[in-house]
């Protein structure tokens, strides 16, 4: 109701905008191209949703069918795997299929910055991941990161290109993550990644920022970042 | 009030039945409403990247975000005034620009309510943020407000964040950290906190900038001087923490009684 009265309110002082000389079809041509971008945001925030709603389940063919033929999957320093059918047998060293009891795989996903090209066909997101996590005969487990992602729409549906969680803290439930930081899993030996990982770096207690994908809302001007030092890997 | 309003703005749609109005009517209207969307997305927009910036202590772009007199108040600490306050406080008491060994302060940013003037030109953001972090666990809420500049970009021009709860490693269930207060760290803020009030355990209402969005009521905050609220409005138990004075020095221990 009130949304009415605030809209009612905005035709109301709206002033007769410069865009009014254009033509009918100019216009609608113009608020179709808007909308399409309205909607493509929501459609890749809900496939980004649907695959981390079936990735906490163990339903690993589920959440393989959500990315593209080509697609790549990289998660923490295991190394990139490339193609669909590789992803869905890469998944399987999270966990059995379909988990099973003692096991906890929740990975919320939160605060999306998705930007979707000029010709709507492609995207990318910075995600939040929060991470609990649980095996049997384990301790529980904090987590949380930060995903970049890219999209592509293929004959009108949108699909996952690239999926990169950097992992930045893990820790004991208990000790947090000041006391009990867990390092990250490196490249199976048991499943080898089709590529090493893309950027090299230790989890939390080391500092590391994800680069962003998104240019700066204000300026427009794109986000390098510097990495603090690495004694090893960024001496 | 409202009923009346309600009429006014229906009879200002629908007076002209939508096949006496011009195509180029019809389009205004139908640009208003795609403009509030995007408006909507663009302030949820700078406060994911608020939070972006702040986990990755990206200072000076973080002042980016903000208009050149906007306003910081962040727990306790106080009010300061403008963009060059802003860069100053989070450079001076959270350290150096980037990521560093040792420091984890995540602020996840969610549940976000926006709200867009008729104008199109102002935003209000109710969200708030969990954080996740070396030292322990908080939650900041926002009451925040956003101006849409001359030149079409949306800036944060007001940036609340009071505490809900803070805590160190042990959890809330046996730990509660003090809200901050204007000396705590530097630097000193320009005004002292638009409100007092104290943090979890504590009970205390941050005012909704929104009416309840089914009834329309709009919620009565209290304006006593101590705003520390331990039971809800209206109850004699809150009633009596009014009459509790906040303490000078900021602290605020839990499971101890109040020291004078």
């Amino acid at each position: 109701m009130r949304r009415v009265i605030l809209f009612a309110l905005a035709c109301a002082l709206l002033p007769v905008p410069a865009i009014a000389q254009q033509s009918t079809e100019a216009r609608l041509a113009a608020y179709r191209e808007r909308v399409e971008q309205l909607e493509d945001a929501d459609q890749i925030e809900n496939l980004q949703a649907y695959f981390g709603y079936f990735f906490d389940k163990g339903l690993w063919s589920d959440a393989a069918d959500c990315f593209a033929a080509n697609a790549s999957f990289e998660y923490g320093q295991r190394g990139v795997y490339v193609g669909k059918e590789r992803i869905r047998r890469a998944l399987l060293l999270f966990a059995p299929d379909g988990l099973g009891n003692g096991y906890l795989n929740n990975h919320m996903m939160l605060q999306p910055i998705i930007t979707v090209a000029d010709d709507g066909r492609t995207a990318t997101a910075r995600w939040q991941g929060m991470v609990m996590l649980s095996a049997p005969g384990a301790n529980g487990v904090w987590g949380v990161g930060q995903y970049e992602n890219a999209y592509v729409k293929e004959r009108g549906t949108w699909k996952i290109s690239k999926l990169h969680f950097y992992v930045q803290a893990m820790g004991d439930y208990d000790l947090g993550f000041g006391r009990g930081p867990i390092r990250m899993e490196g490249p199976s030996a048991l499943f080898p990644p089709d590529r090493p990982p893309t950027e090299v770096y230790r989890a939390f207690p080391s500092g590391y920022t994800p680069p962003f994908s998104f240019v700066h809302p204000v300026t427009g001007e794109p986000l390098p970042v510097a990495q603090p030092a690495d004694s090893v890997a960024r001496p | 009030m409202r009923k009346t309003l309600v009429l006014a703005a229906l009879l200002a749609t629908i007076a002209t039945p939508a096949a006496a109005q011009s195509a180029d009517q019809q389009l205004d209207a139908l640009d208003a409403r795609i403009s509030r969307l995007e408006a909507m997305n663009a302030v949820e927009r700078l406060q994911k990247t608020y939070g972006y910036f702040v986990d990755e202590s990206q200072w000076v772009r973080l002042s980016e975000l903000f208009t050149e007199d906007a306003t910081l108040e962040i727990g306790g600490k106080g009010l300061f005034l403008g963009r060059h306050r802003v860069l100053e406080y989070m450079q001076t008491a959270f350290g150096a620009e980037g990521a560093k060994d040792n420091v984890l302060a995540q602020h996840m940013q969610f549940q976000p309510i926006v709200d867009i003037s008729a104008d199109g030109k102002t935003a209000w953001v109710r969200s708030r943020a969990f954080v996740m972090s070396n030292a322990g666990w908080g939650l900041p809420l926002y009451e925040n407000a956003y101006a849409k500049g001359e030149d079409g970009i949306w800036r944060i021009s007001r940036l609340s964040g009071p505490f809900t709860m803070y805590t160190s490693g042990e959890g809330w269930g046996r730990n509660a950290l003090n809200n901050t207060w204007p000396d705590k760290f530097d630097p000193p803020p320009d005004l002292p906190p638009s409100t007092v009030y104290l943090t979890y355990p504590a009970y205390y209402i941050v005012p909704f900038h929104y009416p309840n969005p089914v009834t329309g009521n709009a919620f009565a905050p209290d304006y006593a001087p101590v705003g520390a609220y331990f039971r809800p409005p209206g109850t004699a138990e809150q009633a009596e923490a009014l009459t509790i004075g906040r303490l000078a020095d900021g602290t605020q221990p839990i499971a101890e009684p109040p020291r004078d």
